[in-house]
């Protein structure tokens, strides 16, 4: 005979529910505070009240969570968390040998996958002292610019729908998938390409791709051009940016940023001009500044930007030598024990590699240094003060990829 | 018994209980009517406004969904047109039906509460929103004679209606347990109190003009030439009308309580199902209802731009008597026939039944058309609908075409905008247009 205790209240009782759920609606840890930082933060003050963006927000750019202390409309307080796509790509690469890693790093910004590739590769090859030919370097630089450009119309596109404004995004998407399916014509790939390789690229300049170049070429200024009114005209996309997220140089270099976010508070710093790397030397290209270091500075910089990349690839299309695109190497790499250091201009800011070889085929020890992680870390400056609506808009400036981040 | 009953679907049962009770109402209504039918004719005729009410207030519920299914398929066709993406093409003929069938899944949806919500007021918000939008559509006058009730205070009661949609969305955003709808809502209430004033101010010159509160009339003050409009006595007042009506309907670029970006859905995200489906559709209602109060305040309602020359019909139909039965039923198959033959003659290849068909549809459409100028020119009504409808529609368009264009503003600048600006530009409106009417009053006497 079985009996039940009616007196205790059943699981679907909504008030069991409710108590058990309170602390995942108000967004505090299950655990005691573990930093002075923490007990500061997760204490509420009068008025105030905690809301958890992320890590399914439609506007986080993945899977960012952030916790906003408001207070009313106003942000007091902030706690990014970070880690929900953490995959330990550095671990990874130091079990897989020297080609075999390039393929786990690629994936890390997937906006701009080809700069994710060059920064390895070139340490690789410091290690190795191999000596790349010059037609895969211009090569590498030719694809690196496009993949910089569709990098960036992919930010004007997500910085306007953050902002509200529905059209701008697809807009953008015309130039970044004409460029993708350029790409994917010379490496096979659409989105995570893999095409350089320890000693050059891992294929010459095609036929298909130098038809959809010319083509693209020939109407992309004004293509861009069109794009660009469609936001900086506007008046009220123009006000809302103006002024909101200001950083100074001082501060943006104690926090260590670099790129278009750190160009934006008026340091000409670009890593193509201040540690020239590949045939950058003998291009002729601006660094475009902005002294504002506000959110609007953040975006006119990238759209200039724009501009000189299409700059550098009609150079290089004109300089192009002929010549083999892959150095020779042995099937197996096996570089003498040292260190290297490389460092590039992504489309967001220096993305580095420092790679340790021990002797064997694998590297000993691999260090990425992203910087979409680097500038997140300033959200916690940026965001507090503002309102909610302009978080979203602050870290769209920033222009991080979580897959960077979190690595 | 009780053992087929049990064995029955939901569906079966449903079935088995109301087939009996339908056609024991049947009986029984036509037993009354044969019985009774003079005495309810009787009645019907002597609270005829009583009649006319209900039928009217009928008609507009059953219309709402379907002119909110327009006006979505617009929105969908248009912004992705903007967008240069090809929109919906699939459902229907390019697509037309897509809305109604999203319609007919939000209908099919689960519909549930979450847990800790006000399940009363959560339930009852997307209600008071709906009804309060479609109330609106209560006064406005679609056609001469075709309004649903002619109030001498219509414009006053419009503003009071479209108040109401605030305490529905504070009910929603509240009720809903969920910080994002609590944003939402205080957001939506904060403001729609803000614009209701410089809507309603800048309306108040334009009443000084027509001296009347009643919306049919002000529609009648407005002809018969388009310079006769009030958009040109009161460029300012439409201007901000306009601006302010937009933030009411909180459509782009003042859609802050939904920013998508922002607070994920505001008042609406815990809801789903036909709760949903209501404030969206009450939504869709609300750009109608206010396009079609712009058009009737400020572009002269169901008015045409200009007088149409009088168009006396030669023919009356009915001095044909018989002729007009035997012309009925052998225009149809002349018009078949004759519109058939050139597809027939043409094309060699075309079949004679296929040449029949298209010449049959050729006629539908031409006799359609046919009867279309007939109504148009001989009947007051249709020809004010068409125009009604007609400018509504190019506003719906415009806002339609904002929300593919602007981006959002926020809420400091809203609210900034509402009460530095909009405020102070109508309360000049309504001083300047009530020192014109005294300085031409003294003029004129």
């Amino acid at each position: 005979m079985t009996t039940t205790d009616t007196r205790r209240p059943s699981s679907d009782d909504p008030r069991v529910l409710l108590d058990e759920q309170i602390g995942v609606y108000e967004a505090i840890p299950p655990y005691p505070p573990r930093t002075e930082r923490e007990a500061e933060f997760y204490t509420l003050g009068d008025g105030e009240m905690f809301i958890n963006m992320g890590p399914q927000h439609p506007s986080t750019h993945g899977v960012l969570r952030v916790v906003l202390k408001l207070e009313g409309e106003k942000v007091v307080d902030i706690d990014p968390v970070l880690g929900y796509l953490h995959r330990g790509v550095e671990k990874l690469c130091e079990n897989a040998d020297y080609h075999q890693a390039i393929c786990y790093t690629d994936p890390l910004e997937y906006i701009s996958s080809l700069f994710c590739e060059w920064s390895p590769v070139m340490a690789f090859e410091k290690l190795l002292d191999v000596d790349v030919p010059r037609r895969a370097e211009y090569i590498r630089v030719l694809s690196g610019e496009l993949n910089r450009i569709a990098s960036h119309a992919l930010f004007m596109g997500w910085f306007a729908l953050d902002l509200g404004g529905l059209t701008p995004i697809l807009w953008s998407f015309i130039e970044r998938d004409e460029i993708v399916e350029m790409l994917a014509a010379l490496t096979g790939q659409r989105m995570l390409f893999n095409y350089f390789r320890i000693g050059g690229v891992n294929g010459d300049l095609n036929h298909e791709f130098m038809s959809r170049l010319g083509s693209w070429m020939s109407r992309a200024t004004e293509q861009i051009e069109a794009n660009l009114t469609l936001l900086n005209e506007n008046e009220l996309f123009v006000r809302r940016a103006r002024g909101l997220g200001t950083i100074d140089s001082a501060t943006a270099l104690r926090m260590c940023m670099t790129g278009p976010n750190l160009r934006a508070t008026g340091l000409p710093f670009d890593v193509r001009r201040a540690h020239p790397y590949s045939v950058y030397p003998e291009l002729d290209f601006d660094i475009p500044t902005r002294s504002e270091g506000d959110v609007l500075a953040r975006y006119l910089l990238r759209m200039d930007e724009i501009k000189q990349s299409l700059r550098i690839i009609d150079q290089c299309l004109h300089q192009m030598p002929d010549g083999p695109v892959m150095a020779k190497l042995p099937r197996l790499l096996r570089p003498r024990p040292g260190r290297a250091y490389a460092a590039i201009e992504g489309p967001r800011g220096q993305y580095a590699t420092y790679a340790i070889s021990d002797g064997t085929d694998q590297p000993f020890r691999m260090r990425i240094h992203d910087p979409s992680f680097i500038h997140l870390q300033s959200v916690g400056l940026l965001m507090p003060g503002n309102l909610v609506a302009d978080t979203m808009a602050v870290m769209a400036s920033l222009d991080p990829i979580m897959g960077g981040v979190d690595k | 018994m009780s053992r087929a009953w049990g064995r029955l679907t939901l569906p079966g049962k449903v079935i088995f209980t109301l087939v009996p009770i339908l056609i024991v109402l049947t009986a029984g209504l036509i037993v009354t009517i044969a019985l009774l039918g003079g005495l309810i004719l009787e009645i019907l005729v002597a609270n005829v406004g009583i009649v006319r009410f209900v039928a009217a207030v009928l008609i507009l519920l059953l219309l709402a969904p379907p002119s909110a299914f327009i006006i979505i398929y617009m929105e969908m066709k248009i912004i992705a047109l903007m967008n240069l993406r090809l929109g919906p093409d699939r459902v229907g003929p390019w697509g037309t039906l897509l809305s109604t069938v999203h319609g007919l899944k939000v209908l099919m949806k689960e519909d549930f509460t979450p847990t800790g919500a006000d399940r009363i007021v959560f339930t009852w918000a997307p209600i008071v929103v709906f009804l309060s939008a479609v109330m609106g559509a209560m006064v406005i006058p679609f056609a001469p004679g075709l309004i649903a009730q002619d109030l001498n205070i219509g414009i006053l009661y419009f503003f009071a209606v479209g108040g109401l949609t605030v305490v529905g969305l504070l009910m929603a955003g509240w009720a809903s347990f969920n910080k994002y709808s609590l944003l939402g809502g205080l957001r939506s209430a904060a403001q729609m109190v803000s614009y209701e004033i410089p809507l309603t101010l800048s309306v108040v010159g334009l009443l000084l003009l027509a001296g009347t509160m009643s919306l049919s009339q002000i529609v009648e003050n407005q002809g018969p030439w388009f310079t006769d409009w009030y958009v040109f006595q009161q460029p300012l007042g439409f201007v901000i009308f306009f601006i302010a009506a937009t933030a009411e309907a909180n459509r782009t670029p003042f859609d802050l309580t939904e920013a998508d970006s922002e607070i994920v859905a505001g008042f609406a995200t815990e809801y789903s199902g036909m709760r949903f489906g209501f404030f969206f559709f009450a939504e869709y209602i609300n750009v109608f209802i206010v396009s079609a109060l712009i058009v009737t305040l400020f572009l002269g309602g169901w008015q045409a731009p200009f007088p149409f020359p009088e168009i006396a019909l030669a023919l009356d139909p009915g001095s044909l008597g018989i002729g007009l039965l035997i012309v009925a039923a052998i225009a149809p198959v002349v018009g078949t026939l004759l519109l058939a033959a050139p597809f027939y003659l043409l094309r060699s290849s075309t079949p004679w039944w296929q040449a029949l068909i298209a010449g049959f549809l050729l006629f539908n459409v031409v006799a359609g058309g046919a009867l279309f100028a007939l109504a148009f020119i001989g009947l007051d009504f249709v020809s004010g609908l068409v125009w009604f409808l007609g400018k509504t529609y190019a506003f719906v368009f415009l806002f339609v075409w904002m929300r593919g264009t602007l981006p959002r503003i926020r809420i400091d600048q809203l609210m900034g905008f509402a009460w530095k600006w909009l405020l102070p530009a109508s309360l000049l409106n309504l001083f300047v247009t009530a020192a014109a009417l005294v300085v031409v009053d003294a003029l004129g006497s």
